[in-house]
């Protein structure tokens, strides 16, 4: 798939969000939406709290149908040039291309081997070689692997809190997405784990997209490729990170980057 | 400024007898507290007082076996004319008044209290081991189907409070709810309907016809199963609300469907909760009577529910014929009627002249009941530590 698309002069967005009014029963939580992302860059969505940038993450592998009422009213979502509201979009087959990593580090309560498996083991994957080519891949991947492969049956929950994020992280690679979304992965972490995860992220970014939500304009500086800036329920500037954080176009920006928020 | 040093006490009490008060308040919670515990330990000491001697013995194997392996009999007391009492059953009491001769002075019977409580072991046994089965499926389905499929809403809240209300309703209750159901009108595969059967559908082969299952082990399981089942659907609904939602929100950002995720990331950790509240539900199944006064316990039987009286086969019968009674036999552990234990205990206490006699088989049984339960309890303290050890989060 990288092959072809990255050949091309100009790739198609792999993540493509239209017009996309979305809200929660009766209350609007995002207006107008406009996003594309590309493929194998880091996408950072920033912005105050309650701004929607979780939401609009969610958007992207539909966990927001887990909410009630809560529905995108306006415009729609392409991935991979695929409407993802259609009717014959299977959600199961969605979840497994566009993965995703939440804010608390979330390990089940079993082996290291079985969280990374897990999703493979849903989608049907009995091969133990398999199973076990891809636990190594997606710890590798992760930066795991050379750390757990002695004790890959012990008790996930026995890792240290940034270890249990990298966990987290190589099981939702493991079914090879091809978007990751991160839903603020770092705001649990000490300083320490959270450069090791913002290392990861450019290695993830040559295999993988990455779409990350994050309260640390900092992080977005170092890991992204893009940034959008979301105030309020709308997107108010998405421009290469650079030129977001140096030269922003738009006066809320500016003021938000510079602490001088009204 | 400074404040002048006194030798005042500058925290003496004002005398408002706030302290009295506490002091009071402290004893009369203590003095509560100490009147429940007084009077369990009574109890407690009291059954194992009266109910021991019953049933452990002072020479080898220490176990009043008889008691524990016997069906109740009646109790035949014969007394010589020194004033002796001999306890024998039915079968002896002929052959000991022939030897006494001259010596015989009176016999006494009292009903159920010789032989042992067997037959009421293995009818609780039986009937705690069906109510719990079903309670177990169909409380659990409900439970999940609550806890992870219905909507929240105006129905969800009314489902749960008719939970909460079952829980409520007297256990006799069940009973001829029990009657009415499983008794009369459940619906079974006969050759020819009973008249009384309230409707049937003649299937070609068979007839399924809705005449009930009468007296029997399975009514009074599914009735017992109905008393718990609140009991069960409350505390696996519990448990499974206390499995975290991130590992819900993982699962399906993984692409798992609902039902996977339940499977392996849900009921995984919701288990040992769920055991621990059904081996509760078993305690209180067990010690039910008015459920299955109506529904499957006699007073009196003088055989196993696997027993059952058949027709003497013929010496040239087929294998086959012997097999098809080993299985009707087998059946019976759920088609026959069978003694329970706690309603042994209400017969023995209530339905017979009260002497020494029948005080022993009382306490004996009563004793038993009660390790059983407690034995229950205690398998079910152990199991959720056991589980919690493997499944923590």
């Amino acid at each position: 798939m990288s092959a072809d698309s990255t050949a091309q002069s100009t790739p198609p967005p792999v993540v493509q969000v239209r017009d996309m009014d979305f809200s929660y029963g009766a209350s609007k939580a995002l207006f107008d939406i406009n996003l594309k992302v590309e493929y194998h860059r880091v996408t950072a969505l920033i912005g105050p709290s309650g701004c929607g940038k979780s939401t609009l993450l969610r958007c992207i592998n539909r966990m927001n149908d887990r909410v009630p009422s809560a529905r995108v009213t306006k415009g729609e979502v392409l991935v991979k040039g695929k409407n993802i509201h259609d009717a014959d979009v299977d959600l199961t087959q969605l979840r497994k291309q566009v993965g995703m990593v939440f804010q608390k580090s979330n390990p089940f309560p079993k082996s290291i081997y079985e969280n990374v498996a897990y999703g493979l083991r849903i989608h049907g994957e009995k091969n133990k070689s398999v199973l076990d080519e891809a636990v190594e891949r997606s710890l590798s991947h992760a930066a795991l692997w050379e750390e757990l492969k002695d004790r890959l049956h012990a008790n996930a929950l026995a890792l240290s809190g940034g270890q249990q994020q990298r966990l987290c992280i190589a099981r939702a690679i493991a079914t090879v997405p091809d978007v990751l979304l991160m839903d603020e992965p770092c705001s649990a972490l000490d300083p320490i784990s959270t450069l090791k995860i913002e290392e990861l992220m450019h290695q993830l970014a040559k295999e993988f997209t990455v779409v990350i939500v994050t309260h640390n304009m900092q992080q977005a500086v170092r890991v992204s490729d893009y940034t959008a800036f979301l105030h309020l329920g709308k997107l108010v500037e998405f421009a290469p990170t650079e030129e977001l954080f140096t030269n922003p176009r738009e006066k809320l920006t500016e003021s938000y980057l510079r602490g001088t928020f009204s | 400024m400074t404040p002048v040093p006194t030798n005042d006490n500058p925290f003496a009490g004002d005398n408002s007898g706030i302290q009295q008060r506490e002091t009071a308040a402290r004893w009369a919670l203590r003095i509560g507290s100490y009147i429940v515990v007084i009077i369990t330990l009574a109890i407690m000491l009291h059954i194992f007082i009266k109910g021991a001697p019953v049933v452990f013995r002072s020479q080898w194997p220490f176990v009043n076996t008889q008691f524990l392996t016997e069906l109740p009999a009646t109790l035949h007391v014969i007394e010589d004319q020194q004033g002796n009492h001999i306890e024998t059953d039915v079968n002896g009491a002929d052959a000991i008044k022939k030897k006494l001769g001259d010596n015989f002075r009176a016999e006494k019977t009292i009903s159920y209290s010789g032989g042992g409580i067997l037959g009421p072991i293995v009818g609780t046994a039986l009937l705690v081991v069906v109510s719990v089965g079903v309670a177990l499926f169909l409380g659990v389905a409900c439970a999940i189907y609550l806890s992870e499929y219905a909507k929240h809403g105006k129905f969800l809240e009314m489902v749960r409070l008719a939970i909460l209300n079952l829980a409520g309703v007297p256990s006799v209750v069940f009973g001829l709810f029990g009657l009415g159901a499983f008794v009369l009108t459940a619906p079974t595969f006969v050759d020819v309907p009973a008249d009384r059967s309230v409707f049937s559908i003649p299937l070609g082969f068979t007839t399924l016809s809705f005449e009930g299952w009468d007296t029997c082990v399975l009514s009074g399981g599914f009735t017992l199963a109905f008393v718990i089942l609140p009991v069960i659907i409350t505390a696996s609904e519990q448990c499974l609300q206390a499995v975290p939602q991130g590992f819900r929100e993982t699962s399906m950002a993984l692409g798992a469907t609902r039902w996977q995720t339940i499977r392996y990331s849900v009921l995984p950790f919701a288990t040992p909760g769920i055991l621990t509240s059904s081996i509760l539900g078993i305690a209180r199944a067990a010690g039910e009577t008015a459920p299955i006064m109506f529904t499957a316990a006699l007073a009196f039987k003088d055989k196993l529910p696997w027993q059952k009286d058949l027709p003497p086969l013929p010496a040239d019968a087929s294998i086959f014929a012997h097999w098809e009674q080993s299985v009707a036999r087998f059946f019976g552990i759920f088609t026959e009627s069978v003694q329970a234990l706690p309603y042994h205990i209400y017969t023995l206490a209530a339905k017979i002249p009260q002497n020494e006699y029948a005080e022993r088989a009382q306490y004996g049984s009563v004793f038993v009941f009660l390790v059983l339960v407690a034995s229950l309890a205690a398998s079910s303290v152990m199991l959720r530590k056991r589980l919690r050890a493997k499944y923590r989060w």
